[in-house]
C-alpha cells in the first residue's frame, strides 16, 4: 500500500491538537509556560508551517506530537492515535527531523545511519538496504553513502536527516526548523524535497522562522508566539488579515497633495523612498480606497498597491521583538 | 529480538568508529601482570586462578557498565536520544542489544589475560571444565548486559552519565570478590555481595579452572541467570518509569 492510498483510508485529521498546554518547571525558578492551550487541526496532506519566534512554542509542540515530551494539559492526537497513551502506534507513522549539526551518528557513515534506523523502525533486512539506497539517491547523497556524516557539509547533513526521517515511510513528518544554516541554494533543493513529499500524500508540519520558506510550500500557516496561537490561514489569506496595513507606492505626486493625502484618516505614515517614490501606509480598513481616489483625483498616475509579504505580516502580528525572547 | 539485533549491530560499527570504548582491552594485560606480581611475591601461587580471573571480570564489567553510561551520553551529544526514545523499538532491548554486543567482544580479555600469563609468568591457565566454563560465561554475559541496562535507566537521570559509570564500577568489583575473596569481607558486607551477580560468576569461574569437582553447578549458574534476569527486568522497569518522568519534566535531552 502507498503512502498515497493508506493516507486516503485514514478518516479525519492527520494531527489534532485541543487546547494543548505545556508548562515547564525549571529548578529554583519561576514556572514557564510553553504552551498554553492551543488548538490546531492539519487535514491528511497538507504541509503546514508552524511560525513563530524564538521560545514560542514550535519546537515544544513538535515534541509533543512525536511523543519525547508529555503535555500538562490537552490532548494531541496523530493519524487519531493519542500522542500520550498510544504511543505504540503513534511512533511507527510519524518521522522527525530536526534542524542544525545534531541528530546523526557523526562517525558513522550516510549508509549505516539510514540502516540503524531502518532497524530500529523494525524494518526487514533487504527493505533496509533497498530503501537506504532509494533515499541516499533521493537527497543527493549517493555519492556520499559510504563517508563518514562528520565530513560532510551542514547541507547535506539536513539532506541525510531527511532521508533519516523517511525511513520508516513516514505518513506524517515533523520538521522542525530543518532548513536552519543552510545556503539559498540547498535551502531551495530542500523545498523542492518537501513539495515531492507533499506530491506523495504525506501531511508534513514545518517549524520555521523562514518567511519565503513558509510561503513557498505551506498550505497553510499557524502564527504563534508566547505558547498561543495567533492566527491559522494560508499564507496569501494571513497577509490579507492585515491588509489594512496595505502600503501605496506613489511616483511623482506634489508635496502639497502627499501632505493633504497624509492627513486623510487612516493614513498612518508617509515616507520618502531612496528612489525618489514615497510609500503611503495606512492603518484603517477602507482607507487605500479614499486614498487612491484622493491620489488619482489629484492627477497621479504612478502608484502602486501591494499586500503585505508573509515576512510583514509575522512581523506586524508577533510585533517587533528584536532579540529578545 | 529485532530491537535488541538493531542495538547489538549498531554497537559493533559504535566500537570501531568510537575506540574509547576499547580501553579494557589494553587495560586488562596490566592489571594481570600487577595482579600476577602480587601474588608471586607473597608466595601465593595458588592464588592463580584470582589473578587470571580478576582482569577479565574487570574488563567485561568495566565494558558493560562504560557502555551503558555512553550510550546514553552518545546519545545525548549526538541529539539521537530524542529520536531512539520515539522510534517503534523498545529503549530497553536496544540497550540491551548494545552491551550484550560489547561485553560479547570483552571475552577476548580471556585470551589477552591468559597470554600474558603464560608469556610473561611462563603459567599456563588451563580449564578443566569447559562446559561449565561456557555455561558460566554465558549466564554471566547475560547478566551483565542485563544488570546493565538497570544501571542505563539511572544514567538517562544523570548529567554526566560515563563520570557516574566510571565510579560505579568499583563497588562491584569488591561486592563481587572477583580479586578479594568475599569470605575476607567484613561480615555485614557479604549478604550485600550475594545479591551482585558477579561474586557467583566468580567462584564459579575459579573453580572451573581447578580440577577438583565442582559442587553445585547448577544452583550457582541458576543465580547468576537470576539476578541477571532481575537487573534487567528491574532495569526495563525502572527504564519506562524514568522516561515517563524526563518525557513529564521535559529532561530527556538535557539532564
Amino acid at each position: 500500500m502507498t503512502v498515497r492510498q493508506s493516507i486516503a483510508m485514514e478518516a479525519g485529521s492527520a494531527v489534532e491538537v485541543r487546547k494543548l498546554g505545556r508548562m515547564f518547571t525549571p529548578r529554583k525558578r519561576e514556572p514557564v509556560v510553553a504552551l498554553e492551550g492551543i488548538s490546531l487541526t492539519i487535514p491528511a496532506g497538507e504541509v503546514h508551517g508552524m511560525l513563530g519566534p524564538n521560545g514560542a512554542g514550535k519546537t515544544t509542540l513538535v515534541k509533543i506530537l512525536s511523543t519525547v515530551l508529555l503535555p500538562t494539559s490537552g490532548t494531541a492526537r496523530v493519524l487519531g492515535h493519542d500522542v500520550v497513551e498510544e504511543t505504540r502506534a503513534v511512533r511507527p507513522v510519524i518521522g522527525i527531523v530536526f534542524g542544525g549539526e545534531r541528530g546523526l551518528y557523526t562517525r558513522l557513515t550516510a549508509r549505516q545511519n539510514l540502516e540503524y534506523w531502518g532497524a530500529l523502525y523494525r524494518l526487514p533486512s533487504a527493505l533496509i538496504k533497498q530503501r537506504s539506497a532509494d533515499l541516499l539517491a533521493r537527497v543527493g547523497l549517493v555519492d556520499r553513502a559510504d563517508q563518514r556524516v562528520e565530513e560532510f557539509s551542514r547541507g547535506m547533513k539536513q539532506r541525510l536527516h531527511l532521508a533519516r526521517g523517511l525511513m520508516g515511510d513516514a505518513k506524517v513528518l515533523f520538521l522542525d526548523e530543518p532548513t536552519t544554516g543552510m545556503d539559498p541554494i540547498a535551502g531551495r533543493e530542500f523545498r523542492n524535497l518537501i513539495t515531492e513529499l507533499k506530491d506523495e500524500g504525506r501531511t508534513i508540519l514545518l517549524t520555521t522562522h523562514d518567511m519565503v520558506e513558509a510561503e513557498s510550500v505551506c498550505d497553510r500557516v499557524t502564527l504563534i508566539d508566547h505558547g498561543r496561537v495567533l492566527a491559522t490561514e494560508t499564507p496569501r489569506t494571513l497577509g490579507t488579515l492585515i491588509s489594512r496595513f496595505q502600503r501605496i507606492d506613489v511616483t511623482g505626486a506634489p508635496a502639497a497633495l502627499l501632505a493633504e493625502v497624509a492627513a486623510l484618516p487612516g493614513v498612518s505614515s508617509t515616507t520618502p523612498q531612496e528612489d525618489g517614490s514615497t510609500r503611503i501606509e495606512v492603518s484603517e480598513e477602507g482607507a487605500t480606497a479614499v486614498v487612491l481616489r484622493r491620489l488619482v483625483d489629484g492627477g497621479v498616475t504612478d502608484l502602486q498597491t501591494s499586500l503585505p509579504s508573509l515576512e510583514e505580516v509575522y512581523l506586524q502580528t508577533i510585533g517587533e521583538r528584536g532579540l529578545g525572547v | 529480538m529485532r530491537a535488541f539485533l538493531a542495538g547489538a549491530r549498531a554497537q559493533l560499527r559504535f566500537m570501531t568508529a568510537y575506540p574509547d570504548s576499547l580501553i579494557p582491552f589494553f587495560t586488562a594485560p596490566l592489571f594481570t601482570i600487577v595482579f600476577m606480581l602480587v601474588f608471586k611475591h607473597a608466595g601465593r601461587q595458588d592464588l592463580t586462578a584470582y589473578a587470571a580471573i580478576a582482569p577479565v571480570f574487570i574488563a567485561l564489567w568495566w565494558l558493560a557498565l562504560f557502555n551503558s553510561g555512553w550510550t546514553i551520553t552518545i546519545e545525548r551529544w549526538n541529539g539521537t536520544l530524542e529520536m531512539l526514545v520515539a522510534s517503534p523499538s523498545s529503549f530497553g532491548a536496544v540497550v540491551f542489544g548494545k552491551i550484550a554486543a560489547t561485553t560479547a567482544v570483552g571475552t577476548v580479555s580471556f585470551f589477552e589475560a591468559w597470554l600474558v600469563a603464560r608469556l610473561v609468568f611462563g603459567t599456563a591457565v588451563s580449564i578443566h571444565h569447559w562446559g561449565a566454563f561456557l555455561l558460566t560465561v554465558l549466564a554471566t554475559l547475560g547478566a551483565m548486559a542485563g544488570t546493565a541496562v538497570g544501571m542505563a535507566a539511572l544514567f538517562v537521570l544523570a548529567r554526566n552519565a560515563v563520570t557516574f559509570s566510571n565510579s560505579a564500577s568499583y563497588p562491584f568489583y569488591v561486592l563481587g570478590g572477583i580479586l578479594v575473596p568475599v569470605s575476607l569481607l567484613p561480615h555485614w558486607v557479604r549478604p550485600l555481595s550475594d545479591v551482585v551477580f558477579l561474586s557467583w560468576s566468580a567462584d564459579l569461574l575459579r573453580a572451573t579452572l581447578r580440577p577438583a569437582p565442582i559442587h553445585r553447578l547448577w544452583p550457582h549458574v541458576g543465580m547468576v541467570a537470576l539476578l541477571g534476569a532481575c537487573g534487567y527486568a528491574v532495569g526495563l522497569a525502572a527504564l519506562r518509569v524514568i522516561l515517563v518522568r524526563v518525557r513529564k519534566s521535559g529532561e530527556l535531552s538535557t539532564t
